[in-house]
């Protein structure tokens, strides 16, 4: 039988943890454009109605393109990763699907409302009065927030599963309030639309900071700059008070993660917080720069505060060294990147509040520009730290990744796997040229006004000529 | 009322696949229309009508097949992974299809070289065939009963690749051309292109008398493969639908014909749409033959009043602000420059 084979050969279970933290990883590349620029495109498109400020529509009328490209592109790797949790971790699905898969169900609803009204806003910059289009557009940005709380939701419950009644490990009932808001929600949802939000505004301004950088110094410019960079700037000192709040919560909600992001091996007083290094498996740590006391501090004001260690964990119920290490790295990356923007963002609000201007330093700028690809890396960094942490918990205390893994071949899941990075691969370089297109095609406009941006783009209104077909593609 | 939400959430889910299999339908068929178009002059035309066409609606049909996973794994937990353990092959290569389509559709807006260009039309028309094949096969698959509830009880190979699961593929492929070139004849009228309308006329003519081929050599293969799923479709539930199918298919193709281009895509639309429907119903009240029905493999009560909910949310919000979208569209024919 070749059923018995297949049984018999190697499990999926690495395998099929790098495909799942590879597409979530490219995914979540996509998400902060996907729900934090439609806010800033109805912000830029407030300014112009307001002001009466052409520039700011033109301006508004061009993000929403790039808005919807990516949102196209989000679409697809997004269906990629629902099929996923089928493909990949059918046992968790069909023991939890009823609880874990709540927050997905209202997901769908707002992906439905983000297809539909993202087109609407596309469609309508010529054909609606201006005030009906921006009041319609409204409707885009709690689309995305609704959909944000859906997969943190599903998200917070894997961290913090509650809501379930179980009768010999079967969800016999569940409680779908509390299923949906579990303890990690509170915390997890705020710091991560935070981030997003943060993140999509330092890379758009990003953009426009290399404008300035290339000698660009007019309205357009200062404007496309000034806005979404404002906003990132006013949230960054909120993210530092909510990210806080987060990590002191992990102590009573999800200890052994907490004690690897700070590389804790037994539980005691007057932890010291690491900087950097590394522990190796006799709970030794290299080459970090130790803070006596400040962890027990930042856990519970006061240096006799006791903080979770590992070895208070069982070893197969907590993460491995090297998953260890990578939660703790992950964790300093994102942290120091945090403080790194927040001090830009200080400089900017002293120099906007007092000078009521725009900065002129040639270095804030160059930093200004690093800034997007930063956010990014942070974004990425906090999702490694809250994963790989969970390890190795599919369901944190409930069910290991390893009781969830599919049956199928590794030689299946590699194959697969070899095959969607290619293809993502192809998939990024396709974007990047698309939008580097627009871009050249918005310069060439810029020298003599022809048709609209929003033409042709997907979720967009057709030309209206029906192009000859030599041309066609071109 | 406990009796009447599982029916409701697994009519849900029904409605969900419709809805791929109609709008999906016409999208994917466009591509093989744009795989067989050749590299002739003609060729070269239709492919830039299909292009004109397609863009607007990029992909916006993945939240029917989002929504209809969700209902699966939410509302119908065992039923999701009893599928997805058995039938995994199946599932990734309808995926492989529709990440190599959504690529090669944006690929080929910036590809220069016109080799580059007729190598993204390729990759483009053969995922199109993929997708709506292995999607389908994965449903003929689940209707053949060799999907066991729980862990897989044959190997996953003869369980994903059987005669059911190929005819069901088949009739899919069929049934998506004969949708795509319907829709296309209206985009061609819409963009008065008439020697586009004659092409697409006699090619939905063409897909119809294949589907209708196809189809009946599927029924043939569902009476040896699963005969009490074939008795509902033609003695049973299943009937009315089966009935309208057979009915409307060749009606479109008589309307098309006759160059009468009025209702022809709504009856396109009713066709496919009841050939799903009476798959379906006739399988009713199992999600797997034999094996789960739709009141074993529901969730708690608490989690249905949730799904449904959403449903409900969905058709409040969608309907409208679809018939708005569908408004701007229309008018902008009005004010043509």
């Amino acid at each position: 039988m070749t059923s018995a084979l297949w049984l018999a050969s190697e499990p999926a279970l690495l395998p099929s943890r790098i495909q799942m933290a590879f597409t979530l990883a490219y995914h979540v590349i996509l998400v902060p454009l996907g729900v934090a620029l439609p806010s800033l495109t109805l912000l830029m498109e407030g300014i112009g109605l307001v002001r009466k400020d052409a520039v700011a529509l033109k301006i508004a009328r061009r993000w929403s393109v790039v808005m919807a490209v990516q949102f196209a592109v989000g679409a697809v790797t997004g269906t990629i990763l629902s099929f996923e949790f089928g493909i990949l971790w059918p046992r968790m699905m069909g023991r939890f699907g009823s609880a874990f898969g709540l927050g997905f169900a209202i997901e769908g609803l707002a992906f439905f409302m983000e297809a539909i009204f993202i087109g609407i806003y596309l469609y309508g910059w010529r054909r609606l009065r201006p005030r009906t289009h921006f009041l319609l557009g409204l409707a885009l940005p709690p689309a995305g927030l609704l959909g944000a709380f859906g997969v943190l939701s599903s998200h917070a419950w894997m961290n913090t599963p509650g809501g379930v009644t179980l009768d010999a490990g079967k969800v016999v009932d569940v409680d779908v309030v509390a299923a949906l808001f579990t303890r990690a929600l509170g915390y997890e949802f705020w710091h991560f639309v935070i981030a997003i939000y943060m993140a999509a505004g330092f890379t758009v301004a990003s953009i426009y900071a290399v404008a300035w950088l290339r000698g660009r110094r007019d309205h357009y410019q200062r404007l496309a700059f000034a806005v979404p960079f404002t906003v990132a700037a006013v949230l960054t000192p909120v993210q530092l008070v909510v990210g806080d709040l987060s990590a002191r919560a992990l102590v009573q909600d999800q200890p052994a993660k907490f004690a690897a992001m700070e590389v804790t091996w037994q539980t005691r007083d007057h932890n010291p917080e690491v900087i950097g290094g590394w522990i190796d498996g006799s709970g030794q740590v290299h080459l970090g720069i130790a803070v006596p006391a400040l962890d027990s501090v930042l856990v519970g004001y006061s240096a006799d505060a006791v903080v979770p260690g590992l070895t208070s964990f069982a070893a197969d119920a907590r993460p491995s060294i090297v998953e260890v290490n990578i939660t703790h790295l992950a964790f300093d990356v994102m942290v120091g990147l945090g403080s790194a923007g927040a001090a830009l963002a200080a400089y900017y609000l002293w120099v906007l509040l007092r000078r009521r201007r725009l900065p002129d330093s040639i270095w804030f700028y160059r930093l200004a520009a690093l800034a997007g690809a930063g956010c990014y890396i942070a974004v990425e960094a906090g999702w490694v730290t809250t994963e790989v942490g969970r390890q190795p918990w599919i369901v944190y205390g409930v069910m290991r990744v390893s009781d969830a893994v599919t049956m199928a071949p590794a030689a299946f899941v590699w194959t697969s796997l070899s095959f969607l990075v290619v293809v993502y691969a192809l998939i990024a370089y396709f974007f990047v040229s698309l939008l580097l297109r627009l871009a050249a095609r918005w310069k060439r406009e810029d020298a003599l006004e022809t048709s609209a941006p929003e033409e042709g783009a997907p979720y967009g209104p057709r030309p209206q000529r029906f192009p000859e077909a030599g041309e066609a593609g071109s | 009322m406990a009796g009447l939400t599982p029916t409701l959430i697994a009519f849900a889910l029904l409605l969900a696949i419709t809805a791929y299999s109609t709008a999906g339908g016409a999208d994917f068929g466009a591509g093989i229309w744009d795989l067989l178009a050749g590299n002739s002059a003609r060729g070269r035309e239709a492919r830039a009508l299909i292009d004109h066409a397609m863009a607007p609606v990029w992909e916006v049909n993945n939240v029917w097949l989002v929504l209809a996973i969700v209902l699966c794994w939410t509302g119908f937990p065992p039923l999701f992974q009893a599928a997805f353990a058995s039938l995994y092959p199946l599932f990734t290569l309808a995926l492989i299809g529709l990440i190599l389509r959504g690529a090669f559709f944006a690929f080929r807006h910036i590809a220069d070289d016109p080799r580059a260009h007729r190598a993204a039309d390729l990759v483009f028309g053969i995922s199109s065939v993929l997708t709506p094949f292995f999607f389908a096969a994965s449903l003929g698959a689940i209707a053949s009963g060799r999907v066991s509830a729980g862990e897989p009880s044959e190997s996953v190979w003869s369980a994903s690749f059987n005669s059911m699961s190929v005819a069901f593929g088949l009739v899919s492929l069929a049934a998506t051309a004969f949708s795509g070139a319907s829709f296309l004849v209206g985009d061609a009228r819409r963009y008065e292109a008439p020697a586009m309308i004659d092409y697409f006329r006699r090619r939905a003519i063409a897909a119809a008398l294949i589907l209708i081929a196809i189809g009946s050599g599927a029924l043939v293969t569902i009476g040896i493969e699963a005969p009490s799923l074939f008795r509902s479709m033609l003695a049973g539930p299943g009937l009315p639908f089966a009935l309208l199918t057979m009915v409307l298919t060749p009606l479109v193709a008589v309307l098309v014909w006759r160059r009468v281009y009025r209702w022809y895509r709504v009856l396109t639309v009713a066709a496919v749409g009841s050939m799903v429907f009476a798959w379906g119903i006739a399988q009713s009240p199992y999600l797997l033959p034999g094996q789960l029905t739709i009141s074993q493999a529901i969730g708690p009560f608490s989690t249905q009043v949730l799904l449904l909910l959403v449903v409900a949310a969905l058709l409040l919000v969608i309907v409208p602000s679809m018939g708005l979208l569908y408004y701007l569209d229309q008018r902008s024919e009005l004010e043509s420059p």
